[in-house]
């Protein structure tokens, strides 16, 4: 975390040099499982930006009126709260997506990135700055997620947003639709990220 | 109403074929920073356990004796969360009364498994398929004992991982998450070997 | 007042709580509806998807649903509905599936010599593996599927789909052998049931 809290720094910081699925492979589970079509991944991780912002948002008001006890529980009544009703408009407006989602939509709850971000800085900042920051650090998460949702569908369906782009002679890699290809293809990228922090000589956590 | 599987089958099938956390990346969070150390593995492998089969349990009992009766199913993820976290506490104190020695090994872990989306997710897989009891508590006690191997088995792997030479972008995170990858692969090998799937 | 003493901290708790499960109490009352409503035509396609008629909005559904007939004969609850001068059945059935209940509708052509079509209504299974069985290529597999022996035979090995309607057979799913067994079961033990039923009213 940099010392002066300006927009920029924040987004720079949440969507790379702190990323935190970069640095401590945080908050995967709720979402790694869905990677296997962007259509899903899109709306599951527009769920988990909305969450973090409108949650970022709601513990930096009451900050000042909650008592130190039920901080904790407090904060996660509030995540719960916008989770549901992110769980009640996917069920009501896009059935489909919500049943392929199943019980990942409330797996966001225990997402430790929102946890965090409300934490660690909606906790000690002003509303404004806080949707923001939690806006970036959503962004961020939904940049890698997007990226392997990306090769796993090319891949494993030879499509993009389920619209056929290879050939018709493609055959499809199986292993791109199983688990096993999200771990590989995570590796891989926080491999990457990691060596271009190197060279840019950025402190590497 | 259930589906008729046997308990048994599903006991089976979500340690090996269908690992919680190999299969459907949950509880990930505590599994990578914990993994270091095997002894430390081994305690929260433990917790993790006891906690997934009570709140199963629980959760079950919460859900179709209490929510569905009255209408509430939509507060599932509040109640799921809270029972939990109340479960966690008990089970902090009793073991603090009964055993001081092992509140000394598990003590540390219990406050991290509130926020392990495993515990969360089996109560939620649990009630999306419409487990039965008997049913819900062998699939929880089964994802325990599947999520403590596989933590057991990475904590190993990454003892002597640490010693090999691991480009300097790959070390940590990276190299990890590649090696969950090859043990995810070798766990759906037990597709073929168990009447499952 | 105190912001750390135990009453005003019950108090906090208290009516942070009210105040969010009453919102959800409201959402979830504004949204009732039309979940049930996205229910209703989720059930209603997918049924004249198994009987094989085309469709295209969602008033046209609900038209030519208006024209479906729910009998029971035996203890065996059909849909029929004639359709273009034939007479078409369609049932839903359910079974086990690998990790929870299988629902789907099964069509099936008046004379019983033929399936029309199947569609997957609500599933558990792995995605990935057998959670494929409500991907298109399975469930087209079953156009017009000649029935043999009063079965649908499951092909030994795993395939890309047997689209051949007079083979009476159909593809498994790679790496998902429980979950093409289940449906196996699932369909043949709906013919079992179905079959005698619709030989009875020839």
């Amino acid at each position: 975390m940099s010392d002066v809290a300006t927009p920029t720094v924040i987004l720079k910081d949440n969507v790379w040099t702190s990323n935190p699925i970069f640095m401590q492979v945080l908050g995967i589970c709720s979402a790694l499982a869905v990677t296997n079509l962007l259509v899903n991944t899109w709306i599951m991780t527009l769920g988990v930006v909305g969450v973090t912002a409108m949650s970022n948002l709601t513990v930096s008001l009451v900050k000042s009126f909650m008592p130190r006890k039920v901080r904790m529980m407090v904060q996660t009544l509030i995540i719960a709260f916008y989770v549901i009703i992110v769980d009640i408009l996917l069920r009501a407006y896009l059935p489909d997506i919500s049943r392929a989602l199943g019980p990942y939509v409330g797996l966001i709850i225990t997402n430790c990135i929102i946890m965090g971000r409300a934490e660690a800085f909606a906790q000690s900042n002003p509303p404004l700055i806080s949707i923001w920051d939690g806006l970036t650090s959503g962004l961020g998460y939904m940049g890698v997620l997007l990226a392997i949702a990306l090769v796993r569908e090319l891949l494993g369906f030879g499509t993009l947003f389920g619209y056929q782009v290879m050939p018709n002679g493609f055959e499809p890699w199986i292993i791109m639709v199983l688990p096993p290809s999200a771990f590989f293809l995570l590796g891989i990228l926080i491999w990457i990220a990691k060596s271009i922090m190197i060279k840019q000589g950025e402190p590497v956590v | 109403m259930s589906p008729e599987i046997n308990p048994m089958a599903l006991f089976v099938a979500s340690i090996f074929t269908s690992n919680i956390l190999l299969a459907n990346f949950l509880g990930m969070c505590s599994f990578i920073s914990i993994s270091k150390d095997m002894k430390s593995s081994n305690g929260l492998g433990l917790a993790v356990t006891l906690v997934l089969f009570v709140t199963a349990g629980m959760n079950w009992v919460v859900y179709n004796l209490v929510l569905v009766p009255l209408g509430l199913e939509y507060l599932r993820y509040i109640i799921f969360i809270v029972v939990i976290a109340s479960i966690v506490q008990i089970i902090e104190m009793i073991i603090d009364r009964v055993s001081p020695r092992l509140y000394i090994t598990l003590g540390i872990f219990l406050p991290l498994i509130t926020v392990n989306c495993a515990i969360l997710g089996v109560s939620l897989f649990m009630e999306i398929r419409q487990y039965s009891f008997v049913q819900s508590l062998t699939y929880g006690l089964g994802s325990g004992l599947g999520w403590w191997l596989a933590i057991m088995l990475l904590a190993a792997i990454r003892r002597r991982v640490e010693k090999a030479p691991v480009p300097a972008g790959l070390k940590g995170p990276g190299i990890t998450v590649i090696t969950i990858g090859f043990m995810a692969m070798a766990f759906i090998g037990f597709g073929g070997m168990l009447p499952v799937q | 007042m105190n912001k750390q003493g135990f009453g005003y901290t019950v108090v906090f708790t208290f009516v942070v709580a009210f105040i969010f499960v009453a919102l959800l109490a409201g959402a979830n009352a504004m949204t009732v509806e039309q979940v049930r409503f996205n229910q209703q035509i989720r059930r209603q396609r997918a049924i004249l998807t198994a009987m094989n008629i085309p469709y295209d909005t969602e008033e046209q559904v609900a038209e030519i649903f208006d024209m479906v007939e729910e009998l029971e004969s035996n203890g065996v609850t059909l849909l029929q509905l004639e359709f273009e001068g034939d007479t078409r059945y369609a049932k839903e059935v359910s079974g086990s599936g690998v990790w929870g209940t299988i629902r789907a509708v099964l069509g099936v052509q008046g004379n019983g010599e033929r399936l029309l079509g199947l569609e997957i209504l609500e599933h558990n299974e792995t995605p990935g593996l057998g959670g494929r069985i409500d991907e298109d290529w399975f469930t087209r597999q079953f156009r017009e599927k000649l029935i043999i022996n009063g079965s649908i035979q499951f092909n030994e090995q795993p395939g890309e789909g047997d689209f051949d309607p007079d083979s009476g057979r159909v593809d498994r799913i790679t790496g998902a052998t429980g979950t093409s067994t289940s449906m196996r079961r699932i369909i043949n033990n709906s013919l079992e049931e179905l079959l005698p039923v619709l030989g009875g009213e020839q």
